[in-house]
């Protein structure tokens, strides 16, 4: 299934309607969970480490740990959360209905292949909406920890400003983005298989979602520890 | 009224809908967790076979081995984060051997809850949406009600109690996990000696710490139950139905779960955090 959709991927035609349609549908769904979640997770990051830097007496430093927390960790574990938890699960319900009300078939029948016109669309938008999130993740969890350290545990706001870029650099960056975009890929492969293998009535659907989500959160944690020992091992 | 203004009673509506969604939410929430007592005592059987499900997992997921080994697999990955990025964070600064003191302190207050809860949310909250779900489409919830069971009793607070039962062993499983895979990852992927590791860890790792993360745990097995059998009992539109309530069920809960993990820790924690590195 996922080497059909990627010999699919470079296929013509290409179904471009589907794919902004998919792609808005997938930022629409998890743009309000990205920004909620975003900003619990980097304050909480940024308070148990400004609590470790202010034992220190190094708050000054509040910013590096801001930055590093949120661009290496925060920023793809959100992303996986969002893309798997709202993107995926939307698109598997989607799709789950659809083969339940036998849509699939009916497209096979017609002699199109679901896989190009259904599956890589949305595949490929998952993978754009991921990358395209994750940058706001990294941007909101950066305001949302600089607000804090400022405003509620008194760290100098240039101070925070000028330790960001300490530690954190252009390498960082770039393997969260890899990150993301990995995430994205293979959250939209799982629920497109899971969408499309449902069986069983409402309750079929109902539990195709949630191993969706299951299986996503997973194979993208996984991901994320392979990632963060191998990006090291180059940026170092 | 509603001939003549007609954008501005539309929007009206809209604003009193939504007024009245909270409050039909609340009341909802309100009824599930005070007839909780009701249905331990009622539904015994109920329960308990919820406990067992819940805790060993319904339908494919028996085949991965459950909640407990999705909850376990899922922080011991996170666990090895800590090595991973720790590690090279403090090899830059040279303080490597305080890696276990990383363990102790992030592992404890803040990776092994949200881990927790998120894989609970994934897993016990997202079968429980799809199971309610499902019952409600196929109407087996009406079915309850003519035969004067308390359906909101039998199916929502029965499941709430059975996921601050579960919650316990499934997050000692979280907590263990993480430890492990923390150590493991340091002292043989990195290399560093075990008696270094295990002396900065066990200095660092304070018993009113671990405690008051179970108590997040807690609280957040609570949010998950209540928000996911909410949108369970309330889908509708047929079998996209389910999947969408299953979808938002998730997205809520994640979010709740995390901002009520935020405000439990400050209060628990406080502005000073309660931490002393000097011992």
């Amino acid at each position: 299934m996922a080497l059909d959709t990627f010999i699919c991927m470079f296929q013509r035609p290409f179904a471009w309607r589907e794919y902004l349609l998919q792609t808005w549908f997938v930022a629409r769904v998890s743009l309000v969970p990205t920004l909620m979640l975003s900003i619990p997770f980097t304050v909480l990051t940024v308070f148990t480490f400004n609590v470790l830097l202010v034992e220190f007496g190094a708050a000054d430093f509040s910013g590096t740990g801001a930055s590093l927390g949120t661009v290496n960790q925060t920023g793809p574990i959100v992303t996986v959360l969002v893309v798997a938890g709202a993107g995926a699960t939307a698109m598997c319900a989607d799709l789950g209905a659809r083969t339940i009300r036998e849509e699939l078939d009916a497209l096979r029948v017609m002699g199109i292949n679901p896989i190009q016109t259904l599956v890589v669309p949305r595949v490929l938008a998952a993978t754009t909406v991921a990358l395209l999130l994750s940058s706001l993740v990294i941007l909101v969890g950066l305001f949302g920890g600089f607000f804090f350290s400022v405003y509620f545990q008194h760290v100098t706001p240039g101070a925070f400003v000028a330790g960001m870029t300490l530690i954190t650099g252009v390498g960082d960056v770039v393997i969260a983005l890899i990150k993301a975009t990995l995430f994205g890929l293979t959250a939209g492969l799982i629920a497109c298989y899971m969408g499309t293998s449902v069986g069983g009535g409402p309750a079929g659907v109902g539990n195709a979602v949630n191993e969706t989500v299951v299986f996503s959160f997973i194979a993208l944690f996984v991901i994320n520890v392979i990632i963060t020992a191998v990006g090291f091992q180059v940026t170092l | 009224m509603a001939q003549r203004l007609p954008r501005l009673s539309r929007h009206a509506r809209g604003v009193v809908d939504s007024v009245e969604r909270v409050g039909g939410q609340a009341e909802f929430y309100a009824t599930t967790v005070t007839s909780i007592w009701f249905a331990i005592n009622r539904y015994k059987s109920e329960t308990i076979r919820l406990i067992a499900a819940m805790s060993l997992g319904t339908g494919a997921l028996i085949m991965v081995g459950g909640t407990t080994a999705i909850v376990g697999f899922l922080t011991l990955s996170t666990g090895a984060l800590v090595a991973v990025q720790g590690y090279n964070q403090f090899s830059d600064v040279g303080v490597e051997a305080l890696i276990g003191f990383a363990s102790a302190f992030f592992n404890v207050r803040l990776i092994a809850p949200l881990t927790a809860g998120i894989a609970m949310a994934a897993t016990i909250g997202a079968g429980a949406t799809a199971q309610i779900g499902a019952m409600r489409i196929n109407e087996e919830i009406d079915a309850l009600e003519v035969m004067g069971i308390r359906s909101v009793a039998y199916l929502a607070s029965t499941r709430v109690a059975a996921g601050v039962v579960v919650v316990v062993p499934v997050y000692c499983v979280a907590v263990m996990a993480s430890f492990f895979a923390a150590r493991f990852g340091t002292t043989f992927f990195y290399g560093q000696s075990t008696g270094v590791y295990d002396h900065y860890f066990y200095t660092f790792l304070s018993t009113t710490d671990l405690l008051s993360s179970f108590v997040l745990a807690l609280v957040m097995a609570v949010v998950i139950m209540l928000v996911h059998t909410f949108y369970g009992y309330n889908a509708s539109g047929g079998p996209a139905g389910v999947g969408e309530a299953v979808g938002r069920a998730v997205r809520t809960s994640m979010i709740s779960a995390s901002v009520v993990v935020l405000f439990v820790s400050l209060a628990i924690y406080g502005q000073t955090g309660h931490f002393n590195l000097a011992g």
